[in-house]
């Protein structure tokens, strides 16, 4: 069984067509590399997984459970099992490096003590616990992804997806962000990663899903960004 | 509740302190008047039905017809649909009451002699407009002299209380539009400033209730500080205003028949209103207010 599939998925905004029947399956433990140029859809797939939007037609499913037909208070169950990097990051500029780790935690109600636990030990593990007390603007764009990366595992999901920005960071940050990737992989975590970035795609040699104008080009084992 | 609650609501409140002193002195001005709207309305309700009770007809009889004539007429008149009650003055009540009214002054008692006061009906209807009819219905009977009521006075204050309570009404509805839209706006000024955190939020799991409950927190203190400092403006009013023996006998309840409360029973009914009040207009103001950003 998948944990994540799409059937025959279509997602159109007015008269753009953002996704056009996308078919595919992720099993748990897989790590994926989501390519293809602006605009091919990678960051609408990832709105419909996580019910940030809906798809026009088809289903989209998590551990067989349809997530368009979600009920609206079952919609923060799903995103606490789903961790994600977003594409712009998503941080407050008013709150530190901690204090946006923690909102990931405080939603669900964490009490002070177990808050004080997690939050550090995600922030250890990419790198940050040093820099808890900076502000986003006192970080670079790599450590700003590392921030957004602890928040999406402060829930400890069973997949994470990292939306990558088109050239917002220099290889040394992002083979480190790769390491902290391939490491949570490790531990089971299923990982989705929609990227740019050719040299990681093809030193990794993961599963490749190529997009292009909202439909799926190739999805192939260790292959890499132009196969 | 959970304390996540709490702290982001005192979060918010310390963030915009300023507007939540500006908002509460808005919002209990409204209060206020609503308040003072609600009293007039009642007070002046009151009033007119403490008229209206005192209203009568006073039909007084020639000296040449005799008491039993009187009772006949009296008698008669009981089988009228319009009459409520209906006493019998005899010339010696009459007396007696001149005497009871004017015991200070002797001198004046002195000067009339028992059987100059005539004897009297005095008639009171279920409904005041029935008065004048009635009024003119007795002048035209046998033996009957004069006819007394005061038309006028029951009448204007019938239609000035009429205004107030249209006025009143009118005004208090006012006021709740203006505290329910300034509740509104103080909330949607919160959510927007804190609208990418709220999105935040949402995206990484917070429920509903995580985001709602902190807002409407927010919204019932407003409601319920500006209720309680309304409630304690209006309620001194009342004390000074009962301290000086205005409403020594109470206040008639309108639509309720016979029933008199004190004033400070009344001060504290409107109290509670008033903080009611509060509490609704919050609760449905941040249910509005944060129903657009509960969208998925
Ligand atoms: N909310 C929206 N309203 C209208 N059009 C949208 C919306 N979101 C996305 N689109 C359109 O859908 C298409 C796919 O966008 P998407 O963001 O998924 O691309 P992407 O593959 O993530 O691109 P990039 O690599 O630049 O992030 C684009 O043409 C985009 O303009
Ligand atoms: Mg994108």
């Amino acid at each position: 069984m998948s944990q994540i599939e799409f059937k025959e998925v279509t997602k159109k905004y007015e008269d753009v067509v953002a996704l056009d029947k996308v078919t595919f399956q992720i099993d748990r433990g897989e790590f994926v590399f989501l390519i293809g140029p602006s605009g091919a859809g990678k960051s609408t797939l990832i709105k419909l997984l996580i019910r940030e939007d809906v798809p026009t037609s088809g289903e989209v499913l998590f551990d067989n459970i349809n997530v368009s037909l979600v009920e609206k208070k079952a919609i923060p169950e799903l995103r606490r099992r789903i961790g994600v990097v977003f594409q712009d990051f998503k941080l407050l500029d008013s709150k530190t490096v901690f204090e946006n780790v923690a909102i990931a935690t405080e939603v669900v109600g964490c009490p002070d003590d177990v808050k004080c636990e997690l939050v550090p030990n995600v922030l250890n593990m990419v790198g940050l616990l040093g820099k808890k007390d900076r502000f986003p603007y006192q970080l670079s764009g790599g450590e700003k992804q590392r921030v957004s990366i602890a928040r999406a595992l402060a829930h400890e999901p069973d997949v994470l997806i990292a939306d990558e920005a088109t050239g917002m960071i220099d290889p040394q940050s992002s083979s480190e962000i790769m390491e902290i990737l391939e490491r949570i992989n490790l531990l089971g975590t299923t990982v989705l990663m929609a990227t740019h970035n050719d040299a990681i795609v093809n030193k990794l040699k993961k599963r490749v899903v190529k997009m292009d104008k909202g439909a799926i080009k190739s999805d192939k084992r260790g292959a890499t960004y132009d196969e | 509740m959970t304390n996540n609650a709490i702290k982001n609501f005192w979060a918010n409140l310390k963030r915009e302190k300023l507007l939540a002193v500006t908002n509460i002195i808005v919002i209990t001005v409204s209060f206020l008047l609503l308040g003072v709207f609600l009293s007039i309305v009642f007070v002046s309700q009151s009033t007119l039905k403490y008229l209206e009770n005192q209203a009568q007809v006073t039909a007084f009889f020639k000296d040449d017809f005799t008491e039993e004539n009187i009772l006949n007429v009296k008698e008669g008149l009981e089988q009228d649909e319009r009459v409520l009650q209906i006493d019998y003055i005899s010339k010696e009540a009459a007396f007696k009451l001149f005497t009871e009214l004017n015991k200070d002054e002797p001198v004046l008692i002195e000067s009339i002699s028992a059987d100059i006061l005539p004897a009297s009906l005095e008639i009171k209807t279920k409904d005041v407009d029935d008065l004048a009819t009635l009024a003119s219905e007795l002048a035209a009977v046998d033996g009957v002299e004069d006819v007394k009521f005061f038309e006028d006075v029951v009448e204007k204050f019938k239609s000035v209380s009429t205004v107030a309570y249209i006025i009143g009404i009118a005004l208090v509805v006012m006021f709740l539009i203006i505290s329910y839209s300034v509740v509104l706006a103080t909330l949607r000024t919160t959510i927007t400033s804190k609208g990418t955190e709220l999105e935040i939020q949402r995206l990484v799991g917070a429920s509903d209730a995580y985001i709602k409950t902190p807002i409407i927190l927010q919204a019932l203190f407003y409601g319920v500080i500006s209720g309680v400092l309304a409630s304690v403006v209006l309620v001194s009013l009342g004390i000074v205003l009962s301290g000086s023996g205005l409403f020594g006998n109470g206040l008639l309840v309108p639509f309720l028949p016979n029933t008199a409360i004190p004033f400070s029973l009344f001060s504290a009914v409107i109290s509670v209103l008033i903080i009611v009040s509060g509490i609704v207009l919050g609760y449905l103001g941040s249910a509005t207010a944060v129903r657009k950003y509960l969208k998925y």
